[in-house]
């Protein structure tokens, strides 16, 4: 199968009079429509390795390829578009728009790609809500939902310009047990139907191991790193 | 662009408070900036029209120590002709004596086409008795004149002129200019009679005029003055015979100015600071915007669009408070006499001006704010939160 994100020697440096080493020589790649999971104790680097697998950091040194295309001499305008068409975020905490209804929230990645808003694209976001089942409060504004549904319209709003990759930082770490496994059970879903590809970074270890693969980081090196059998 | 500009709508929206108290700053600013203008201007104007409303503005005068030069028709009627003109008279003057039961007091006598003169000087409007002289032996005389020496309509007087004619001359009118020493001194008569008294046929002292833009008075003069291929003659303007006036009307303007580009500074400071803690309070939003793949100069937009909504509802509302208030101060502010102590003047093109001033600088004002948002990086805030 295609690598859809390879890092190549991956160190990251932080500070100029102090120096930190944060990531060493991280070498890792990831098949296209994979599930993947990242452990590591917080401080172990792992969220500095997604950072950099978004392209929202840069590496002190070292490549990374994504879809086949070496990002490192990519200017800020040009990694946007590419965050923009080829990446989708979930985070900790959803980070919508509380200006925004939940429809619109969805729509702002393909708002940044695309002028004007067409019936395909509000047909998609009706087509993804459904599936992170949200479509009852389409219309109310980002804070007027729970905090399940927030993080499920922030996962529907990654996945409305049908990213190829999509990284999950702690995604459910602001979410109750219960809520946990249905939104993992959703990524899964997700992955199956459209074959994206999933990064997820999380401590709980059960959510890891549903994974394909459970990658772990300890100290800025990889620690493990074991794949199931698809 | 278009998704900038409805976050930046949504952000201001959704604020309300904190636009509302931005909104006030520059309505404030905008409407004060056009009350002062329009009331420095509305001054200046009524001043000017004050002192020269009723008074030559660009004057032909004999060249040199000449006191007369020959009446040429063909000139008058080009002069009437200028569409920069709006009233063109000619005159003969002589200064002379005037007897009054056997007291003399020096006058000027002055000829003049009533009809043309009247254009300047309105005296059919400040006849406070009688009428124009319709007679070459007819006069008008100034009221302290005829109080100080207790003369009434139909009265006549007796001129001594310095060669020494004597012509007696009937009074038909008496004029009130609002200036005591003209109504004491100007002895107002057909061009003609007075012309027959000094026996100086076709001979002007003076052409007479007012401009319809009193500033391009020299302008039009010195126009006047290169068409005029006239050695024997020379033109004057009211603004070189007031400099006083002037230097005193461009203080106040630029005392106006001043106090306008501080108001606008405040307004501006205002602005600057409050979207710079906007982009604070929206860092999150921001960031994750970024991570979505909006460019820094898109981001950036999002708060000089801000700036730009912000500025022109100010600009437009402000403008409206702004002449609302200058109305209100001429209606209700007025000089014992009942006429409004500053006249209601609008100058557009200022209203305009300020309110284009006032949007660009709720843009500039957006500058900062902007330049903070396009450095913000999207992993400091979403590593915060």
């Amino acid at each position: 199968m295609a690598k859809i994100l390879k890092l190549m020697d991956i160190n990251k440096v932080y500070g100029d009079k102090i120096k930190t080493q944060v990531l060493f020589d991280i070498n890792l790649d990831f098949e296209e429509s994979t599930f993947n999971s990242i452990i590591g104790e917080s401080g172990s680097g792992k969220s500095t390795l997604m950072n950099i697998m978004g392209t929202l950091d840069r590496a002190t040194s070292g490549d990374v390829e994504i879809n086949g295309i070496n990002i490192s001499n990519m200017n800020k305008n040009e990694l946007a578009v590419l965050r923009n068409e080829f990446i989708g975020f979930i985070f900790q905490f959803h980070y919508l728009l509380p200006e925004f209804t939940v429809m619109e929230n969805i729509l702002i990645p393909y708002r940044i790609k695309n002028k004007n808003i067409t019936k395909e694209a509000i047909s998609r976001a009706e087509e993804l809500m459904e599936i992170v089942g949200i479509s009852k409060v389409k219309n109310n504004k980002a804070t007027d939902i729970s905090g399940g549904q927030q993080q499920r319209t922030a996962i529907a709003r990654a996945l409305i310009n049908e990213p190829k990759i999509v990284l999950g930082d702690e995604p459910t770490g602001n979410l109750d047990s219960s809520t946990t496994e249905i939104v993992y059970d959703l990524l899964r879903d997700i992955n199956q139907r459209y074959k994206t590809t999933f990064i997820i970074i999380t401590h709980d270890k059960r959510v890891a191991e549903k994974a394909d693969r459970i990658i772990e980081i300890k100290d800025g090196r990889i620690e493990m790193d074991i794949s199931r059998k698809i | 662009m278009r998704l900038a500009f409805s976050i930046a709508y949504r952000f201001l929206k959704s604020n309300k408070g904190q636009t509302d108290l931005i909104l006030i700053g520059i309505i404030i600013g905008v409407s004060v900036q056009i009350f002062i203008g329009s009331l420095i201007d509305g001054l200046q104007i009524s001043l000017v029209d004050k002192t020269i409303g009723n008074a030559s503005q660009i004057t032909i005068v004999p060249a040199g120590k000449d006191k007369y030069f020959l009446e040429d028709r063909a000139l008058l009627d080009t002069l009437k002709t200028n569409d920069n003109l709006t009233a063109v008279s000619e005159s003969y003057d002589n200064s002379a004596f005037i007897n009054i039961n056997g007291d003399t007091y020096p006058i000027l006598l002055r000829g003049l086409e009533f009809e043309d003169a009247n254009m300047i000087y309105e005296f059919s409007d400040k006849l406070i008795e009688g009428n124009i002289p319709q007679l070459q032996n007819e006069t008008l005389i100034g009221a302290t004149l005829a109080t100080d020496n207790n003369l009434k309509i139909g009265d006549e007087i007796e001129i001594l002129t310095p060669e020494g004619v004597n012509q007696r001359l009937k009074i038909s009118g008496i004029f009130d200019l609002k200036v005591s020493n003209l109504n004491k001194t100007w002895i107002v008569m057909p061009i003609e009679g007075a012309r027959a008294i000094f026996v100086n046929d076709n001979q002007l002292t003076s052409i007479e005029m007012q401009v319809s833009d009193v500033f391009k008075a020299d302008t039009i003069a010195e126009e006047i003055k290169n068409n005029l291929n006239n050695s024997s003659v020379d033109v004057v303007n009211w603004k070189e015979e007031n400099e006083e006036l002037l230097s005193g009307l461009s203080g106040q303007s630029a005392s106006s100015i001043m106090i306008q580009v501080f108001v606008l500074l405040a307004v501006l400071l205002g602005i600057s600071s409050v979207l710079a803690i906007s982009v604070v309070q929206k860092s999150k939003q921001l960031g994750i915007l970024k991570a979505m793949g909006i460019k820094d100069n898109q981001a950036s937009f999002i708060f000089l669009f801000q700036g730009l909504i912000l500025g022109t509802v100010g600009a437009i509302l402000g403008s409206i408070f702004g002449v609302l208030l200058t109305y209100i101060f001429s209606i209700f502010v007025k000089s014992p006499d009942g006429t409004s102590l500053v006249p209601f003047y609008l100058d557009y093109k200022f209203i305009g001006m300020s309110a284009l001033i006032a949007i660009v600088a709720s843009m500039i004002a957006a500058l900062i704010p902007a330049r903070n948002t396009s450095k913000l990086n999207p992993i400091e805030v979403i590593k915060n939160g």
